[in-house]
């Protein structure tokens, strides 16, 4: 009963994908005429790249930075963890409003030209919590007597780090790394507020066609999102598969 | 295979970054509506100026204008309503245009500025495009209809009819139902027009703005009340469907291009807005977005079908009593309680 709750608006939005009709609602034939237009739509295909790219940079250094941190606040003990250890969880709660303005403001203030680059920071800095977080759960369980075998066999720092460290906690990073892509691939309020000229992604862009735009190829446009991420998880399962 | 991803990974995203920076050239930063401007126009702007325009889009009216008195700069020119360019005017965020730079601005309809617009000399603002909130009903369902804003009474349309859900276009039908002005400050007035929705309500499916268009189209309402422009392009795949204007006038509603304070590009800005006000270009816009631009000459370059469409050019008789949709400031709030306690009325 819930997954057809969750699953049959998702399945209505493919069907309706394929309708002839512009609005929907009733059958007037099987067409793949919204998917063309969206391929030649610059705009939805500059708002892709744009997102894509956000994404991409957003994922990997939230996974850096997330990860050290992670390591920071499971290894080292003292009164100050429990400060940063709330520090770390507070964007998780923020929300989303509050953040974008906030930032905007920060970059106002700053000085910082507002584009892509200002996006990209303001991602990074939500997808950082979720990425240490989804790590810090796997730390929990490391065993940490691993290490120390390994230096007792003459392993060096960097290598117990890449040979026994990383592949422990690689399902944790990938974990988060998947969350940091998919939360920055869906931000639209942040995005908006701290987006300046030519850094449109695509849900601030499907937000304003549903104005004007046509709704037909909203629905296209949500199919081939839907696709990529399916894909994206896919992808990091498999990855995750294939080391154990 | 990490080890080969990463190195991939990051090759990429130089190319990226690098591909992201092409040769230097003018850009216009442009922050408007999705869909709300003729891609081919653009196109021989910037072959003709040698420049790039960029744009970007927002969804609403509101959300903009909190961004932009946030302090948030780059945009050179931007497209909001009439009613929200006044404000923007009166904060300083955009610059009194220098006719000097725009000679097209002499193909403004005249009449539109004298007797609709609220920026009437063009001080601030180019009108961009125009529409109307009429009624739309099926034909073939409903054979017979009166030309009046009490169709939302008609117990014939029980259940089967929307009504847009926003404050400024319920309340203005109640208003100009009653005989008085939509941008009435008086309190009496607009508690009688509350009431009047109110009664309305009982008889309507719902308050709707996004997808009265699936529901006209398929069947299930029978008469909605929507924007003309969005309800032509429903026109255009059910020919069932046939406009009605309320003889007791309508709401009119402008999106104006202006040109922000922190332009750095104001000589390419002023280029573009009298770009638009081409007659040929105007015509080419309005084929896509289907509302109406405010230009003489323009009209006759559009196609047949457009030209005497009455939701394009709709009826001079219906339109003289219409109004624009005017920013109140303090008397906004008798509005926001009215409509507040429309929402929450059984």
């Amino acid at each position: 009963m819930v997954l057809a709750f969750m699953y049959l608006p998702m399945l209505s939005l493919i069907v309706q994908s394929f309708n002839e009709s512009k609005y929907g609602g009733k059958w007037m034939g099987f067409s793949l005429k919204w998917y063309q237009a969206l391929f030649h739509d610059k705009a939805v295909i500059d708002a892709t790249l744009n997102t894509l790219w956000v994404a991409f940079m957003a994922t990997i250094v939230s996974v850096i930075l997330g990860t050290g941190a992670a390591w920071a606040l499971n290894r080292f003990q003292s009164r100050m963890q429990q400060i940063n250890y709330t520090l770390f969880s507070a964007p998780l709660m923020v929300p989303d409003l509050l953040m974008g303005i906030s930032l905007l403001l920060l970059f106002v203030n700053l000085g910082v030209s507002l584009g892509l680059t200002t996006v990209i920071l303001a991602h990074i800095t939500f997808c950082v919590s979720f990425v240490t977080f989804t790590v810090l759960a796997r730390l929990q369980d490391f065993d940490f007597t691993l290490i120390q075998a390994a230096r007792d066999l003459g392993a060096g720092n960097w290598k117990i780090f890449r040979k026994i460290v990383l592949p422990l906690i690689a399902p944790g990073i990938v974990a988060g790394a998947l969350m940091a892509f998919t939360l920055s691939m869906d931000d639209f309020v942040v995005t908006f507020f701290v987006g300046g000229p030519g850094s449109t992604t695509l849900p601030v862009k499907v937000y304003s066609m549903i104005k004007h735009g046509a709704p037909a190829i909203i629905n296209a446009l949500s199919v081939v999102f839907m696709a990529m991420t399916l894909t994206i998880a896919l992808a990091g399962q498999f990855l995750m598969r294939k080391k154990y | 295979m990490l080890k080969k991803i990463i190195p991939a990974l990051c090759a990429l995203a130089l190319t990226l970054l690098l591909s992201a920076c092409g040769p230097s050239q003018k850009v216009l930063n442009v922050y408007t509506w999705s869909d709300y401007i003729n891609p081919e126009v653009v196109a021989a702007f910037e072959k003709q100026y040698n420049c790039k325009v960029n744009f970007d889009y927002f969804d609403s009216n509101e959300l903009m204008l909190a961004k932009l008195k946030s302090g948030s700069t780059g945009y050179d020119v931007i497209v909001p309503s009439s009613y929200i360019a006044q404000v923007m005017f009166e904060d300083k965020m955009i610059i009194p245009l220098d006719h000097a730079k725009l000679p097209n601005l002499s193909h403004i309809d005249k009449d539109y500025l004298s007797r609709l617009a609220i920026d009437k000399g063009t001080q601030y603002s180019v009108p961009y495009m125009l529409g109307i909130a009429c009624l739309a009903y099926n034909k073939e369902q409903v054979p017979t209809i009166e030309n009046s804003w009490a169709v939302f009474a008609n117990p014939a349309y029980k259940g089967r009819i929307t009504m847009l859900n926003d404050k400024r276009e319920a309340l203005g039908a109640a208003l100009k139902f009653l005989g008085y002005s939509l941008n009435s400050a008086n309190p009496a007035e607009i508690e009688k027009a509350k009431q009047q929705v109110q009664q309305w309500k009982q008889n309507i499916a719902k308050f709707d703005s996004e997808v009265y268009k699936n529901g006209i189209n398929s069947g299930e309402f029978l008469v909605v009340h929507g924007y003309s422009g969005d309800l032509l392009q429903v026109m255009e795949e059910n020919p069932k469907l046939a406009y009605l204007m309320p003889k007791e006038g309508m709401t009119v509603c402008c999106d104006d291009m202006v040109i922000t304070s922190t332009s750095k590009n104001q000589d390419l800005a002023y280029a573009f807005i009298n770009y638009m006000c081409d007659p040929e270009n105007a015509a080419a816009n309005m084929e896509i977005t289907m509302y109406t631009a405010p230009v003489t000459g323009a009209r006759e370059l559009l196609p047949k079908e457009l030209q005497n469409h009455p939701a394009m050019y709709p009826d001079p008789e219906a339109m003289k009593k219409s109004e624009m949709i005017k920013n109140l400031g303090d008397s906004d709030a008798l509005y926001n309680k009215a409509w507040e306690e429309v929402l929450f009325s059984k």
